[in-house]
């Protein structure tokens, strides 16, 4: 029998979704549903004066207008005073969807307009006005405060910082007294819109005591607590439909899945509520724009002597969590006696910031990756020679001191530096190289799953995770291999929140890592009732069976033999004697399995106008094992092309006074197809001693290391280092032309 | 988001057409692929009461060969001019420029005729038909008229056509045996608005004809340019049609790299026509 683990399969739903068969949140089709539309805030900062709906609620099949005053925030609608320019102040609800909008229109709303504090290192000052009231902020929780002094203490009283991050270790000062190079840099990286094809959408439709919810969300079991906690229903009387997912990236956790149970309770009607492309840029959670400081000493043969790093993230209207792990991953990647990270994270009127895939990490390894290319020119040293003398591997201390367990930095440095794209590299004239490395620490949390065998002998796996990369694929490969059947005799159900075991969200790398291994528990365990009944059949003891194809044999004596679905079906018959199969997996893994890539851009710069053309790509990363290494193929391709938008094109941006600019896709370019390069990819494998076969989460490390890697090689290219993502033609003719003056 | 309620018109003639844009002037528009006007009513930018869709008209979807020039019909889809052989017998630079218009299902819909009386400053077509000395006809209650390109094209989204005019046909001059041509631009990826375009003609005669797109309110012809480009100056070129374009700053380029980039354009333009008269000469 042929592997199932390790080879190339097709994602499941793949065809569905290529074929246009896949249904998605906006296609549900309820009887009686209201259509609901938000009516937004045009300014930043404003206190609502009054709301007028007399004319939106005199339009014929307008059923109502409601304001947080009826309803609650549900964290989404303004109560009083308005904090970033889209954020809603009303909704309305029609039995149209046309005249939702129309009557949106005509809800008057009248503001009285405040300043608005817009620019993140404004908001840091000591004297900027405080972003939220004092009601709105939560305890805050901070990430490590080690060695934290006066000044820290400090800036943390500030109005406007919520959230920080500290460590250091050694004497920065001094480690940089030590050295012969220093470089010092500030690097900025913009706020990206994940970009997503499908917009955000949820339907809500009450029953009785109970309400379903379809939504699109990465995580249904996140929404249905946050539903309950805004309705106050008990987490049994609420079902979440998580839909297929057309792209979330971080984005499509929960927003407006409380909103729309609480119009559908309070109604008592199906409630849809849908969002335009331009809703959904104006209540986008992008990621965070970061502004990061960095002096990087080493000696004269590249051992480095200390890393400090300031880092400031915007947080937009409500406080986030990034900082920390920017922070964390900035001081943990290369071994550096002296360290010293100062993080902060502020608020400001912008919309709220969210996770956009391994969020914080691409805007740490940005300003890292381009530190260490800078100190590499300065040595005049190849960089990966002064990637390898530093990287961190086992043992090694992270920022904060713990060790880390095994991870493969080191392994994968070396097989890009192996690869014939960089060993064969050849150079025409105004064409460069940057390589940068970058990591994701994983994530866990715990999970179940259920693996029956049907009466037939047939294969389901029951899950409760959502699958947006291939990890139901992965699932049935992973059951396939352990009954050594093909992939495709198994079938995965990923349930509604009613019937699925628990998992966590679709975020942070963590599905395959920890639902799967919960899936080959169960699977395993499904396979042992069928050994024991088998036993009993053949007469055998079960440690001396095996199974392939679906038979169960006698080792060394394969005629002995009784088929899978013999056993079945009998634990499904009228009158039958043996309890059904069904293997439960239930595990909560306690650590995460760290993963890091390694990226090689090659470019092309046209010296007369500045554009940056990508000409070719390779990506390295280290994924424990590959279980399906075309789905991994596929997700560093995403990571790559993602890497492109955030180095070449993409920024959220903002007006002075806080209006969003880039609200649709016209003014926010993502790369298309034509604008990505052909891309290697090289997989390393150093197994995560708790994945499943090994395997570690591949999503997020490939979006990490790309933009440091288009920046290194358009400085290798021209000799010019831009430091401001992203790279656009001007920005690049602007430095190409303070060079030559 | 879905446009605003309009009242949905399909003349089938255009005599029926200039009538219900004559009877409602002003508050009904021509729908033809609808590739410009569609995105604009979605994102309610702007709403008319009345869509005059042209699409069921017969006779307007043609690509002719005129005396001295290439006549386009006012359904002809960019995609079939691109694809046709007269076009690129008599005036190459047509489907050259569409090349950059969008992407392959905009040009299946989206019409020459339409590219030209939408007039946004940043598309290419309005620039070519500039740079050639075309123009375009005009039909409405008081009648038919020609217009050239440079007494048509007026601002930003704005012509000489009045509310009650349909544009029945544009006239591309026909490039003479033995011209070179181009167009570069410059846009933030393939496909999209440019950031600066150029349209180049190297006649026969020794005369260059250029279009810029990108640098002004309407698309315009650098005259001066076209003067030291004739005389193989093309850095001078370049500098003379960057200081006559008045580009507006925005999002994507401020008005001082546009500048800059007429220039570079401009110089790449004409090289590239000049090589391919070359070429077209020793062939
Ligand atoms: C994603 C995208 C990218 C695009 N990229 C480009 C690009 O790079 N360059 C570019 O030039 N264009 C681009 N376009 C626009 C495209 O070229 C349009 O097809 C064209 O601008 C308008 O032609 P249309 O037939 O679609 O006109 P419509 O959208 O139907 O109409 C446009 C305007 O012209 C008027 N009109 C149309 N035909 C007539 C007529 N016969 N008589 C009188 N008035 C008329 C309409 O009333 C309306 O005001 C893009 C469009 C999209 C959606």
């Amino acid at each position: 029998m042929p592997e199932a683990i390790g080879v190339a399969q097709r994602r499941l739903e793949g065809g569905d979704k290529v074929s246009g068969r896949t249904a998605y949140v906006a296609d549900v089709r309820v009887p009686n549903a209201l259509h609901a539309e938000l009516v937004s805030s045009p300014y930043a900062h404003a206190r609502v004066v009054s709301i007028d709906r007399t004319a939106a609620e005199a339009m014929p099949g307008v059923v109502a207008v409601l304001t947080a005053d009826e309803i609650g925030s549900l964290g989404l609608l303004a109560k009083g005073e308005v904090f970033y320019a889209g954020q809603p102040v009303a909704v309305v609800v029609a039995d149209d969807r046309r005249l939702a909008a129309d009557a949106a229109q005509v809800v008057r709303v009248r503001y009285e307009r405040l300043p608005a504090v817009v620019d993140p290192v404004a908001a840091l000052r000591e004297d900027a006005p405080a972003v939220l009231p004092a009601e709105l902020r939560s305890q805050r929780a901070d990430a490590g405060a080690h060695g934290a002094d006066a000044a820290q203490h400090a800036a943390s009283q500030r109005a406007n910082v919520c959230g920080e991050a500290h460590f250091a270790r050694g004497d920065v000062e001094q480690g940089l007294r030590l050295a012969d190079v220093v470089v010092e840099a500030r690097y900025r990286i913009p706020a990206l819109y994940q970009g997503y094809l499908e917009p955000h959408g949820t339907v809500a439709v009450p029953e009785g005591d109970r309400l379903t919810v379809y939504t699109t969300t990465q995580g249904q079991f996140a929404v249905r607590e946050e539903v309950c906690q805004a309705t106050g229903l008990p987490e049994h009387r609420v079902k979440v439909v998580g839909m297929q997912v057309g792209g979330g990236f971080g984005a499509k956790f929960v927003k407006l899945e409380p909103l729309c149970a609480a119009l559908a309770l309070r109604l008592r009607q199906p409630v849809r509520l849908v969002l335009s492309r331009s809703g959904d840029f104006l209540t986008s959670r992008p990621g965070n724009f970061a502004e990061i400081g960095v002096r990087l000493g080493a000696r004269r043969d590249g051992t480095l002597t200390a890393l400090a790093a300031d880092l400031l993230l915007d947080a937009g209207a409500q406080e986030d969590g990034t900082v920390g792990i920017a922070a964390m991953l900035i001081g943990s990647t290369y071994r550096v006696p002296h360290l010293l990270v100062d993080g902060y994270e502020v608020l400001t009127h912008k919309t709220p910031s969210g996770a956009y895939r391994a969020p914080g990490a691409p805007q740490a390894y940005y300003a890292l990756e381009s530190a260490m290319d800078e100190l590499a020119r300065k040595l005049g040293q190849d960089p990966f020679e002064l990637r390898l003398r530093s990287a961190c591997q086992q043992g090694d201390p992270r920022a904060n001191g713990a060790p880390w367990p095994r991870i493969g930095l080191v392994e994968t440095l070396e097989a890009a530096r192996n690869h014939p794209f960089w060993r064969e590299r050849s150079r025409q004239a105004d064409e460069g190289y940057g390589v940068a490395a970058g990591g994701w620490p994983g994530g866990t949390e715990p999970a179940a799953a259920a693996c029956r065998i049907n009466g037939d002998g047939s294969i389901t796996v029951q899950v409760g995770s959502v699958d947006i990369t291939g990890t139901n694929t992965v699932f049935a490969q992973m059951a396939a291999q352990v009954f050594g059947v093909r992939a495709d005799a198994v079938a995965v159900s990923a349930a509604d929140t009613d019937a699925a075991p628990y998992s966590g969200s679709s975020g942070g790398s963590k599905i395959t890592f920890t639902v799967g291994n919960a899936v080959l528990q169960a699977a395993q365990d499904a396979r042992q009732q069928v050994l024991e009944m088998a036993a009993q059949e053949l007469e055998a003891s079960a440690s001396d069976l095996d199974m392939a194809e679906g038979r169960v044999f006698v080792r060394g004596a394969p005629s002995r033999a009784v088929s899978v679905a013999d056993l079945a079906r009998s634990t499904t018959a009228f009158g039958g004697s043996a309890a059904p199969l069904v293997g439960r997996g239930r595990v909560a893994i306690k650590r995460a399995s760290p993963g890091f890539a390694v990226h090689v851009a090659r470019v092309r710069v046209d010296r007369r106008t500045g554009e940056v053309q990508p000409i070719g790509y390779l990506a390295v990363q280290d994924v424990g094992r590959a279980l399906n290494p075309m789905a991994v193929a596929g997700q560093i391709r995403g990571g790559v092309s993602q890497s492109l938008g955030r180095a070449l094109g993409e920024a959220m941006r903002w007006g002075d006074s806080g209006q969003l600019l880039t609200g649709s896709f016209l003014d926010y370019a993502v790369p298309r197809a034509a604008d990505v390069p052909p891309i290697e990819v090289e997989l390393v494998e150093v197994p995560a001693e708790e994945g499943p076969f090994g395997a570690k989460g591949v999503g997020e490390p490939p979006a990490v290391p790309g933009a440091a890697a288009i920046a290194n090689a358009v400085a290798d290219a021209t000799g010019v280092r831009v430091r401001d993502l992203p790279l656009r033609p001007e920005t690049v003719l602007a430095a190409l032309a303070g060079e030559t003056s | 988001m879905k446009p605003a309620a309009f009242g949905y018109l399909t003349p089938r003639t255009r005599e029926e057409a200039i009538e219900v844009l004559s009877r409602y002037a002003g508050d009904a528009k021509v729908l033809a692929g609808g590739q410009s006007l569609v995105p604009l009513l979605n994102f309610r930018l702007t709403s008319f009461r009345y869509l005059v869709d042209i699409n069921r008209i017969p006779d307007l979807d043609y690509i002719r060969s005129e005396q001295g020039y290439l006549a386009i019909g006012a359904l002809a889809r960019h995609r079939s001019v691109e694809q046709s052989a007269e076009a690129a017998r008599e005036c190459p630079l047509l489907p050259e420029a569409l090349q950059f218009v969008g992407h392959p299902v905009i040009r299946q819909r989206g019409t020459v005729c339409g590219s030209i009386a939408h007039a946004d400053p940043s598309a290419e077509l309005p620039a070519l038909l500039t740079a050639l000395g075309g123009s375009v006809v005009l039909e409405g209650s008081s009648g038919r008229r020609v217009a050239d390109a440079e007494e048509y094209f007026l601002g930003y989204l704005m012509t000489a056509q009045q509310p009650d005019e349909l544009l029945v046909e544009a006239r591309f001059p026909k490039l003479p045996n033995g011209s070179g041509f181009a167009f570069e631009e410059l846009a933030r990826r393939h496909g999209d608005f440019a950031i600066v375009g150029v349209a180049c003609a190297a006649l026969p005669d020794g005369s260059v004809r250029l279009g810029v797109c990108g640098a002004n309110s309407v698309p315009f012809r650098p005259l001066k340019a076209e003067t030291a480009a004739a005389q193989g100056d093309l850095q001078e070129a370049g500098r003379l049609a960057a200081a006559d374009s008045d580009p507006d700053s925005d999002l994507h380029a401020t008005a001082e790299y546009r500048r800059a980039m007429v220039s570079k354009l401009v110089e790449r333009a004409v090289r590239h026509a000049l090589e391919r008269k070359e070429g077209n000469a020793r062939g």
